[in-house]
């Protein structure tokens, strides 16, 4: 690591502790929002969150090497961690903290990515589920229970097993189209005891057309179980696309993302555990943080919470 | 009430425990002696079936090893040109009878398991089916050169066939193993792949079939009639295990015997750490390559835009240093072949003339077809075209990969781009017989034969089958049917090196690495006999001294 | 209640029907063929004799109502992977399945209830805070991550536990007698509590945040008000409570036990329905796959449809379901 990477690294920590801090001294004006920070997990859970987001933008700067450059395949080859590599090299002999660094960006990005195209699904169809009821929520419903009988793995393998080589994008697509379900239950259920409520019955009453009454009137109500849900996809997914590169069918070599950094270490567990113990730790981190996050958030939003 | 239960909970379970171990305690048997003994192979993968002529199997044919007999078998040298370093089997001599025709005499103490004695009919059977198309046996081709097997009598078989040439006892003894026809005939022939003979087999082997739990194991247990010597180790179990690592770590731990092939260094080390392990190395059988294909990717009659052109091939080989990467990769555990070879075969020799890793001459050459820098983004491009192209590699093995990601970067060094497609092995199976790929890694097992090998993989009657990259060279081909056909060893060598020098001259693929086998066998096994092509072949010679037999040695079921 | 159950149940058999359809065609319409075999040199025969022997030539909508035909007489057809009747071949898995996921889930119940009522007990005191964050860093491991881990330290560092497979090859191929019950036992363990830790650390923060709803509840307070020993009013309802949305998680968690346990049986070496299908789908063996997906996904809508009536019968307020509100993790 040279020094200008240690700068770049002492800064990103600086700018997550800012952000975390910040963040809970706007929260605190709020009496809502200052529920969210009541446990320091959750404080902790968006201080690192920041750091890894901020790592994955900048890791041109954080790393010293390129993620796909074999630095010396027979002398630095599972090299254990030192000053120069300080999480080691992996068995073709590549800088493990730079992989790590760089697959931050496509490990976050299916993670966001994914979840968003899972969440936007899901409220989709249970929000038209809840809203319109009758045939149409029986037979949404009904798909969803079919999505929902099938693990995802064994879908996911089929859905990868269709494309000779898989672009990244259609990795991402294939993983939201199998995660959608749980969020169109949550929403659907929030939507359903919504449709009852005054200001809904009040808009239709006006006239205002369906599609109006959902969005500006409804979903953002439902709100709750939406935002958390979102959160929680994110680590769902980073798990996922761990699990599948470790499968051999995520993301394709020589491209690092946390769960192939594993996968390419996973052989030599015993001789360099280092390739497995960070990748694996960082994943971890940013499953952790996000639930410590879908926690605060839940207590914060939830109206129930008020009487505590 | 929950808490009372809690409180309950654990001495039921120590209770459970305590009574099984001492229940455990009676189970220990009481087999001491020479001929006791369990030997557990950790397996990777299940077979399909266990009846030979249907499968070609690595686990299949070890497991056929032991069930099953060949005429004769080979010698530790591994010649196989005419019959002399041959060890007699199920014939117990044989003469020839004319130049064409070959007589063996089975051995009359022979035994089926069922009581049945083996008979020259059993041969002439064998030799029905294995020629037989609706069986469609991976052997048949091998045998095309004996025009048939007769009986003369129950014990005398004779077999013709139409030339003469330096394999022929080869041909004869290697690929059948002798069938019981009595149990055989009645099953339709285009059953037998399915058939329940081949999950419940009778043989005449040392060792009996026992039992074959799906998913999990397969168990032998030592005939002690055999005729040709009791064998040492009363049983044998293979247990199947879904991949290496798994299996590398059930012989570390002490749960499995043996393991055939540690395969990378790291699993060396690991076992050369073990107390309890020997660490055997022995010529490996197989080889790796980069095949390129010759035909246009997704269209066999067009040759293809890169790979066509001789020099480019030529250039490309030069491009990688080899030896680096067999060192990376495998450490001592691999060597670079001087050909399409693997360290078996007779006609290994480092000195064969091979291209020599040389990034300036590659570069010229490049330049000199007209691929050049034109652009300045530090790759190669040719009308406009960039010279890059894509590696086709199976997700089932973890070596290839690695190495595919390894010449990514040797090629990027000279200017080449290339991109890597890792796929399940189904699809790459799919893409190389379709012709849908630019290069693809493959590796090929070898007979002790030269010429089988070779004859499917480079040689035009492969096309459409193993030859994926569709080479074809009339010189090479008139050379290795010389070779072949050569009954002297000495001038078979000479004729195999040019042959060999012509095809590496050719280029048709980068030949990256001959696998060194390495076995790990627990201590306590005794005159571990291990030959190279088939490394189960001697089991039933090894031998546990009885003063170092462990428990489950002792069992006696 | 009648009506609502055959409505439930027809329901249930479209799904699976629905099902079976989609897996059908999508196996089908993957690339590759089914006795391809890689490195290995095939006769282009064998495959063009077994595809016309098991009809793969036909078109699709021709194989598809042949297998529909099958299965009404109850024949599952032939593993082209395995050489063996499909139903010999997953018959074989069930009972392997069936005792990996009946073990991660017990640890999960009585691990995760004990844990999530010992910390709602201690609020936000030191044993609370440390517990609260050891499950959330274990909810957040990946399983795959957690089992290499175990496997080194506890099967191969400390030779506790044996190093994968189901039992002990010699003395124990079939469960014959006590010694093989505990043999069982003993190599269920580590596969076990892989999948059950994680299960666990999700139930005990539920169970918590459960249990802490509850004591807050009007009818709780109620009883706390009339004098009646907190602790047994408390206790009663919250378990009941945590039984009934124990059943509701399991519902969602079913599909992940039965099939998407392959990574834990890969790493031990467990004969499992789930390292089955996987396999199955690598070599598209055709008639494995969409038997795997019947059977899976027969047990899971009518766990579901169980799960369902049991909480009918428990509360009645919960007739009709509104949806789980927890995020089951499938990693």
């Amino acid at each position: 690591m040279k020094l200008g990477n240690w700068l770049a690294l002492f800064v990103a920590l600086v700018l997550a502790a800012e952000i975390a801090r910040l963040l809970r001294q706007r929260a605190a004006q709020h009496g809502r929002w200052r529920r969210l920070f009541r446990h320091r997990t959750t404080s902790w859970g968006i201080g690192i969150l920041a750091f890894l987001v901020i790592i994955a933008l900048a890791a041109p700067l954080v790393a010293p090497f390129p993620p796909g450059d074999q630095l010396g395949i027979v002398d630095l080859k599972n090299h254990p961690p030192s000053w120069t590599f300080i999480l080691g090299t992996d068995v073709l002999s590549r800088d493990v903290w730079s992989r790590i660094a760089w697959g931050a960006r496509v490990s976050l990005g299916i993670g966001a990515l994914g979840a968003l195209v899972a969440v936007s699904l899901g409220t989709l169809v249970g929000a038209s589920a809840g809203y319109y009821r009758r045939w149409v929520d029986a037979l949404l419903m009904r798909g969803v229970d079919v999505g929902l009988a099938l693990p995802r793995i064994f879908i996911l393998l089929m859905m990868v097993a269709l494309w000779d080589r898989l672009p990244f994008a259609a990795l991402v697509l294939a993983i939201g189209l199998t995660s959608w379900f749980g969020t169109s239950r949550l929403v659907r259920a929030e939507v359903l005891s919504l449709r009852e409520r005054d200001f809904v019955v009040a808009a239709r009453a006006l006239g205002a057309e369906t599609g109006r009454v959902i969005f500006r009137h409804v979903l953002p109500n439902a709100a709750t179980p939406i935002i958390v849900s979102a959160a929680l996809g994110v680590g769902n997914v980073l798990l996922l696309e761990a699990s599948l590169s470790f499968l051999g069918i995520g993301v394709a070599p020589p491209d690092p993302s946390w769960g192939s950094i594993i996968a390419d270490g996973a052989s030599t567990i015993y001789t360099a555990p280092w390739t497995i113990l960070f990748p694996g730790l960082a994943i971890s981190l940013v499953v952790m943080s996000l639930n410590a996050v879908a926690d605060g958030l839940r207590q914060a939003l939830d109206p129930r919470e008020e009487m505590a | 009430m929950l808490s009372a239960m809690s409180r309950r909970s654990p001495f039921i379970i120590c209770g459970i425990l305590a009574v099984a171990t001492l229940a455990g305690c009676e189970r220990r048997g009481g087999c001491t002696g020479s001929f006791c003994g369990t030997l557990i192979n950790a397996a990777i993968g299940e077979p399909p079936t266990l009846l030979p002529p249907s499968t070609e199997v690595v686990v299949a044919n070890d497991i056929g090893e032991q069930l099953f007999l060949k005429l004769a078998d080979v010698g530790m040298s591994e010649n196989t040109i005419g019959d002399e370093d041959f060890q007699p089997l199920l014939a117990q001599h044989w003469e020839w009878d004319g130049p064409l025709t070959l007589v063996f005499h089975i051995d009359p103490r022979a035994r089926w398991q069922d009581g049945q004695r083996v008979s020259a009919a059993d041969v002439e059977f064998t030799f029905d089916a294995y020629k037989d198309s609706v069986v469609a046996s991976p052997f048949r081709a091998k045998l095309r050169r004996i025009a048939s097997v007769t009986q003369r009598d129950s014990l005398t078989a004779v077999f013709r066939f139409r030339e003469r040439y330096p394999e022929m006892f080869y041909d004869a003894v290697f690929h059948m193993r002798i069938l019981p026809a009595h149990l055989l005939r009645s099953i339709p022939r285009d059953q037998w792949r399915t058939a329940p003979f081949g999950r419940e087999p009778v043989g005449d082997g040392p060792y009996r079939f026992v039992r074959w739990q799906a998913a999990q194991a397969i168990e032998l247990v030592a005939d002690s009639t055999f005729f040709l010597g009791r064998p040492g180790i009363r049983r044998l179990i293979w247990r199947f295990t879904p991949t290496l690592p798994v299996a590398v770590t059930q012989v570390i731990a002490g749960e499995a015997d043996v393991r055939e092939q540690l395969v990378t260094p790291e699993n060396v080390e690991r076992a050369r750490a073990a107390p309890h392990l020997n660490v055997i190395t022995y010529r490996g059988n197989v080889y790796t390559y980069l095949g390129f294909n010759l035909r246009a990717n997704g269209d066999t009659s067009q040759p293809h835009p890169i790979f066509a052109d001789r020099d480019v091939r030529r250039a490309l080989s030069m491009g990688v240093d080899r030896a680096l990467l067999v060192k990376s990769a495998l450490g001592e555990l691999g060597k670079v072949p001087p050909g399409p070879m693997s360290e078996l075969l007779w006609i290994w020799d480092p000195n064969i003339r091979q291209l020599p890793y040389d990034t300036a001459q590659a570069g010229r050459i490049l330049n000199a077809r007209g691929w050049r820098d034109h652009d300045g983004d530090g790759l190669r491009d040719k009308n406009g075209q960039p010279l890059t192209f894509r590696i086709l590699v199976p997700t089932t093995s973890v070596l290839r990969v690695q190495y595919a990601q390894l010449l990514q970067a040797q090629f990027r060094k000279i200017g080449v781009q290339v991109e890597i497609d890792a796929v399940e092995g189904a699809v790459v199976t799919q893409r190389t017989s379709s012709g849908n790929f630019d290069t693809v890694i493959l590796s090929r097992g070898n007979d002790p034969s030269p010429g089988s090998g070779i004859t499917q993989t480079w040689m035009r009657g492969g096309f459409g089958r193993s030859n994926v990259g569709r080479y074809y060279s009339p010189e090479f081909e008139r050379l290795v049917d010389r070779a072949i056909a050569e009954p002297s060893r000495d001038r078979a060598r000479a004729l195999w090196r040019s042959a060999i020098e012509t095809i590496n001259a050719d280029a048709p693929g980068i030949f990256l690495y001959a696998l060194a086998n390495v076995a790990a066998v627990h201590t306590r096994f005794d005159n571990t006999q291990i030959r190279p092509d088939s490394w189960a072949a001697l089991l039933r010679t090894w031998r546990i001294p009885p003063d170092k037999l462990i428990d489950r040695d002792r069992v006696e079921r | 209640m009648m009506a609502w159950l055959v409505r439930r149940l027809v329901a249930s058999l479209a799904i699976i029907f629905a099902v079976v359809t989609f897996v059908f065609i999508l196996i089908h319409v993957a690339p590759g063929e089914p006795c391809a075999q890689i490195d290995v040199d095939v006769d282009p025969i064998v495959c063009d004799q077994l595809t016309r022997q098991f009809g793969f030539d036909k078109p699709l909508h021709v194989q598809y109502w042949r297998y529909l035909v099958a299965l009404a007489h109850g024949n599952f057809g032939y593993s082209f992977s395995l050489h063996r009747p499909v139903r010999d071949a997953l018959a074989g898995t069930i009972p392997f399945t069936l005792q990996l996921a009946g073990a991660a889930l017990l640890l999960d119940l009585l691990l995760g209830l004990a844990l999530g009522i010992y910390q709602a007990g201690r609020v936000n005191r030191l044993p609370d805070v440390i517990l609260g964050n050891t499950t959330l860093f274990v909810y957040s491991l990946p399983t795959f991550w957690l089992a290499l881990i175990l496997l080194l330290v506890f099967a191969e560092q400390l030779r506790w536990f044996p190093v994968g497979g189901p039992n002990d090859p010699i003395l124990c191929p079939v469960v014959d007698s006590l010694y093989c019950v505990a043999d069982r036992l003993w190599h269920l363990v580590l596969p076990a509590t892989t999948l059950g830790l994680v299960g666990a650390a999700g139930t005990a923060r539920f169970q918590r945040a459960a249990m802490l709803d509850v004591a807050n509840q009007d009818y709780v307070r109620t009883a706390r008000a009339k004098g009646a020993p907190e602790r047994r009013v408390v206790l009663r309802h919250q378990l009941r409570n945590a039984l009934l949305s124990f059943i509701t998680r399991f519902g969602l968690a079913f599909p992940f036990l039965l099939t998407g346990a392959v990574l834990i049986e890969t790493i031990y070496a467990w004969p499992g329905m789930g390292r089955l299908a996987f396999n199955a789908i690598l070599t598209r063996d055709y008639t494995l796959v969409t038997a795997t997906a019947l059977i899976a996904s027969t047990v899971v809508v009518f766990g579901n449809l169980l799960a369902d009536i049991l909480m009918g019968v428990a509360d009645p307020r919960l007739r009709v379901r509104a949806g789980a509100d927890v995020e089951v993790v499938t990693a």
